[in-house]
């Protein structure tokens, strides 16, 4: 961990190193050439570079050095046989200026489509199912509400003297309407909830899992966890639902996130480098064998033994439905999941699918 | 099961009225089926608008409470509640809510709500809710209407009047109060026998007290 961090420094001192020998060289050649040329437009590429490199405002000041070192090599070499000339100052500064403006605007375009992924990434998530889960209540509970109040008030109209049959006819009518507004409401759920068949194909697994750590790579860089997908680019394709099984990667993904996160803020598992990695082997005839591992907090007996039930979950605001949505999509292509804790001495969970292989391969 | 028929039968309530206000067309029918049967006088509304604008051409002549979904659409109950003083209706209101949770009780009952019910209810707790609401905005009309009586009576004085009144209830003598209103003391005395009849008193006791009560309002 000292290694990088070194490491780290090192390039970092390097790269502003670099920067200072630039812009000497350029104010060098801008000052002190012969010819009358607007060598001040190469300050563009330190405007570049500090676009890769530096915040918005950082750039802005870089952008305000090349500006002030131009106009000074202009005034200066007014007094020399070669004065560099006006025309020539404005075209750089223009140069500079407009690379600066468009470089930013590239760069918030850029951050902008960045948050875009990250909410849909959210969207997908399925613990978001929370809204859903409050939706469907409430929509259940209205009638039952009117259902309980009703029969209420049928009580009371039949208690009167003369009992009043009228009012509650009509409240009994309206239970009966309830009860199935109720019932309609629980087999719109249940539909939605039974999805569609799996739609089956050939996927190869490398490129998945890297398009959705690509998907994920600014989550993981914000939060320093590195990701390595160890997955072989020569594996056999797998036989799945190619959207499901982005989901389900996904959500291991982001669940080990979480675990990470939680390990750093309580502050255990800290020799541990924070990382994620996904890997995958042939298991057997018929199966792939695809393995999220990450060095979290890892799994107790008490977790692991609900971790796929339904409502059952260890965060604040979880619903309890991610891993359970998973088994049930992983079990309907006909793979597996299961979870245990780290076998090579390192504090951390895996997660295990087991996935079929493609027909052509597995023949 | 013990069914009382109804609510109340003391006149004060007799002509009370409850506002139902739910977007949940059957949820209101229900509520107001049931609060019928127990002989309440009820009207139901879809929206807070609706209601709005009926309290504007029949303002209710007995006491009256609110019932009011929290979770509606377009306003909510909780900010319907809110601007309630700014609309100028001063009713007790009763939380009846599919989904609460804590935060969202604090915020009403802080806003004065008298009670949070989560749907579905026990009519016995709506009931009980309604009879103390009604009760509250009975002791309400009663009181606003006595310091209307108060203050009415008050405005029957002079402004001469009223100053002497003032000077007596502070414990000063005929003398002193002519002396610091600059009349003569036959006068003070003959604004003294004036207000005394005027507000149909007794004595300087009375006096006291009556102003004492204009006073607390």
């Amino acid at each position: 961990m000292g290694m990088l961090k070194y490491s780290d420094r090192w390039r970092h001192q390097g790269w502003w190193l670099g920067m200072a020998v630039l812009v000497a060289v350029i104010a060098w050649v801008d000052t002190a050439m012969e010819q009358a040329v607007a060598a001040a437009v190469l300050y563009t590429l330190l405007i570049l570079l500090a676009l890769r490199k530096l915040s918005p405002r950082g750039v802005v000041a870089i952008m305000g050095i090349c500006v002030l070192l131009t106009l000074g090599s202009c005034l200066w070499s007014l007094h020399s046989a070669t004065p560099v000339g006006w025309i020539n100052t404005i075209i750089s500064l223009l140069a500079i200026v407009v690379t600066a403006y468009l470089g930013l605007r590239m760069k918030v375009a850029q951050s902008k489509a960045q948050a875009a992924q990250e909410r849909l990434m959210q969207l997908t998530r399925v613990s978001n199912v929370g809204a859903l889960g409050a939706s469907i209540a409430h929509e259940v509970n209205q009638p039952l509400a009117s259902i309980v109040t009703s029969g209420n008030a049928c009580q009371r109209w039949l208690a009167q003297q003369p009992p009043q049959m009228e009012r509650a006819h009509l409240a009994l009518q309206r239970i009966q309407q309830e009860a199935v507004r109720a019932s309609n409401v629980i087999s719109r759920v249940r539909g939605m909830a039974k999805g569609d068949a799996p739609q089956l194909e050939c996927v190869p697994l490398a490129p998945l899992v890297s398009e959705m750590m690509g998907l994920m790579q600014s989550s993981f860089d914000s939060q320093k966890i590195k990701v390595d997908n160890q997955v072989p680019t020569d594996m056999p394709d797998v036989w799945v639902d190619r959207l499901q099984l982005q989901q389900i990667l996904g959500n291991l993904l982001l669940n080990a996130m979480d675990a990470v996160q939680t390990a750093r803020e309580r502050s255990v598992n800290l020799d541990a480098l924070p990382c994620i990695s996904v890997s995958a082997h042939v298991c057997s005839e018929r199966q792939v064998q695809l393995t999220v591992m990450d060095t979290g907090t890892g799994l107790v007996p008490a977790v692991s033994e609900h971790l796929f039930d339904a409502f059952w979950s260890t965060k604040p605001q979880g619903l309890g439905l991610g891993l359970s949505l998973c088994r049930t999509m992983v079990e309907a292509m006909g793979g597996q999941i299961w979870a245990e804790n780290r076998s090579d001495g390192v504090t951390g969970a895996q997660f295990h699918l087991s996935l079929p292989l493609a027909p052509e391969t597995s023949s | 099961m013990k069914i009382p028929m109804s609510v109340d039968t003391s006149p004060s309530s007799s002509r009370a009225t409850v506002f139902v206000v739910d977007d949940d067309a059957s949820v209101r029918a229900s509520v107001q089926d049931l609060l019928e049967s127990v002989g309440l006088h009820v009207y139901g509304f879809a929206t807070t608008a609706d209601f709005v604008l009926h309290l504007q051409t029949q303002p209710p002549v007995g006491p009256a409470c609110l019932v009011l979904d929290i979770r509606m659409p377009g306003q909510s109950g909780l900010d319907f509640q809110k601007s309630m003083a700014q609309l100028g209706v001063h009713l007790p209101v009763i939380f009846v809510t599919g989904h609460g949770d804590v935060p969202m009780s604090v915020q009403a009952m802080k806003h004065g709500a008298l009670e949070f019910l989560m749907k579905p209810f026990r009519e016995q707790d709506l009931l009980d809710a309604i009879q103390k609401a009604i009760n509250i905005d009975q002791a309400h009309r009663v009181q606003v209407s006595e310091r209307q009586a108060l203050q009415s009576q008050w405005q029957q004085l002079t402004q001469g009047e009223q100053a002497v009144v003032r000077g007596v209830v502070a414990g000063q003598l005929n003398k002193q109060i002519a002396a610091d209103l600059g009349v003569s003391e036959v006068t003070v005395k003959v604004r003294r026998g004036h207000a005394m009849r005027k507000l149909q008193l007794r004595s300087v006791a009375d006096l006291v007290r009556w102003l004492d009560r204009l006073d607390a309002f």
